[in-house]
């Protein structure tokens, strides 16, 4: 089935889908794209990481779960999580509906702002994806 | 190994997205599994279900063949009649669940799991050479469409000129639907009200035929709001329903006795395969059973997690799901007899987390609002 997706260029990318915004100089939120949403189809679950936890460049920091599938979300950057979305704890497919605004995952105090040079713009991105449906 | 297809596979690759399923290359889902699961709940959907297993046995000898190696009696059986049974082997293990109708006097027709279409063809067989009877698989000769809900029976009643709704549940009957003749009978894996469809001499070169088949029903179902399903909802649909998957809640090391279904072992009839085996467990008593499970902190179990009772391990899930009715976890998994009680607080280990949970009855749902014995359609 053909499927178009949704990439903002104010943001920036990696290669298993996760987004994020860089706010207030050296913080940033975290969330999944629309394309992982829609791999993932009606999530039902989410487990996030605790406040404090310091989490690692490329390590797995959350889950997200459909009805038959589980998902690792792995951290873009490094740093420590200050404030995750508690909304998704009782509406999950916020994530479905606005993966880039209400289902929004984690905000990350960034250790190290050369992490963010290693991330893809949207145009890397869309060609990204674009590889992964032909394949 | 290439993976094998239905006759409605190029509806299913255009419509859906597909996954390997005991070698068939099938639709999980095609709109999403909770929309699919709640349209049949609520409304009606159409499920291609061809890749099971279908045989039929013939003879003299044929009621005879199968009393001998199903647990539950079918020789008393009236024509068109069907009766679900277990095949065991000679500890009492479950070998397959399945479904035998009585077509003819001495013919039946047999509908069997997918995962097990080799096995269970091979078991039949073996055990025909002691009787006057024939075997023939007819599993590639035969779309099978399951059409299932509340609505499943104004969606057919469209299409033809039969009562559909005098077939009795677990009886079936040769039907016209449109211009097609199809055995069809009242069953299905779903806890709703529902009908399975047999177009016979259908081989897979007659694409086109089952193509059609499978529109007229989704043109008269439109106004009902039918949607196709995939496999993704079956499940939430079967275990919603407390129905037992073959692999997960049941296998050869688990008896009939254990998983709920001491209802189709009849011991009163003649020798059968696993009868002295499930007599010595039935005077002993089983120590294990098959429970329900519902999660009451959020998360979804899944097979192979955990269940905890006091911290120490009690046994495993089978089987586990969000489901998307009751928006809560849900499992099945055995347990020692005193954990198997209603209203036992237990926990489930999910990643390494303790999940509270309860030992509930099945079906899950609240059977005057939901499934086939609903209240007030």
């Amino acid at each position: 089935m053909k499927e178009s997706y949704d990439i903002p260029n104010n943001l920036q990318y990696t290669s298993k889908h996760e987004w994020v915004k860089v706010i207030d100089g050296g913080n940033a939120i975290v969330g999944i794209t629309d394309y992982a949403q829609k791999m993932l189809k009606e999530v039902v679950y989410v487990e996030l990481p605790s406040i404090g936890k310091k989490a690692t460049k490329g390590e797995s920091c959350a889950i997200a779960e459909s009805v038959k599938s589980v998902s690792d979300i792995y951290s873009p950057i490094s740093g420590e999580i200050f404030e995750i979305n508690e909304e998704l704890e009782n509406e999950p497919d916020l994530i479905n509906k606005e993966p880039y605004e209400q289902g929004w995952l984690f905000k990350i105090r960034i250790n190290d702002k050369k992490e963010l040079d290693e991330l893809m713009n949207s145009e890397e991105y869309e060609k990204h994806i674009e590889a992964l449906s032909k394949s | 190994m290439e993976l094998q297809k239905t006759h409605l596979y190029n509806f299913h690759k255009s419509n859906g997205h597909l996954i390997d399923f005991a070698g068939f290359e099938m639709p999980i889902w095609y709109d999403g599994i909770i929309s699919e699961h709640l349209a049949v709940r609520n409304d009606v959907g159409i499920f291609d279900v061809t890749h099971m297993g279908r045989c039929i046995v013939e003879g003299k000898g044929a009621a005879d063949l199968l009393n001998y190696i199903l647990t539950r009696d079918v020789a008393s059986s009236s024509i068109g009649q069907g009766r679900y049974s277990v095949m065991c082997n000679e500890n009492g293990g479950i070998i397959d669940d399945l479904v035998a109708f009585r077509l003819e006097d001495e013919k039946y027709f047999m509908v069997y799991n997918a995962s097990n279409r080799k096995k269970d063809f091979e078991f039949i067989k073996k055990n025909a050479q002691s009787f006057d009877a024939k075997v023939k698989d007819v599993s590639d000769e035969i779309v099978m469409v399951a059409v299932q809900g509340p609505k499943s029976v104004n969606v057919l009643q469209n299409i033809s000129d039969s009562d559909l709704s005098s077939i009795r549940y677990y009886w079936g009957s040769w039907v016209n639907i449109e211009d097609q003749k199809v055995f069809i009978t009242r069953t299905g894996y779903t806890g709703e009200d529902g009908f399975e469809i047999f177009l016979w001499d259908t081989p897979l070169t007659e694409v086109e035929k089952a193509e059609r088949f499978w529109q007229i029903i989704l043109g008269a179902g439109r106004e009902y709001g039918i949607k196709p399903i995939g496999l993704g909802a079956r499940d939430t649909l079967r275990l919603e329903a407390g129905m037992c998957l073959y692999g997960n809640d049941m296998n050869e090391d688990t008896t009939p006795l254990e998983s709920r279904l001491s209802w189709v072992v009849q011991f009163e009839k003649k020798d059968f395969v696993g009868k002295k085996a499930l007599l010595r467990q039935k005077s002993e008593g089983i120590k294990r059973k098959l429970a329900g499970f519902r999660l009451l902190e959020k998360g979804v179990p899944r097979p192979g997690n955990k269940i905890l009772f006091d911290g120490k391990e009690i046994g495993q899930l089978t089987s586990g799901t969000f489901s998307p009715l009751l928006r809560y976890g849900i499992g099945l998994g055995h347990v020692f007899l005193k954990y198997a009680e209603l209203g036992t607080q237990v926990d489930i280990s999910i990643r390494n987390k303790t999940i509270k949970a309860e030992v509930t009855d099945i079906p899950f749902y609240d059977t005057l609002k939901y499934g086939r014995k609903r209240q007030n359609v």
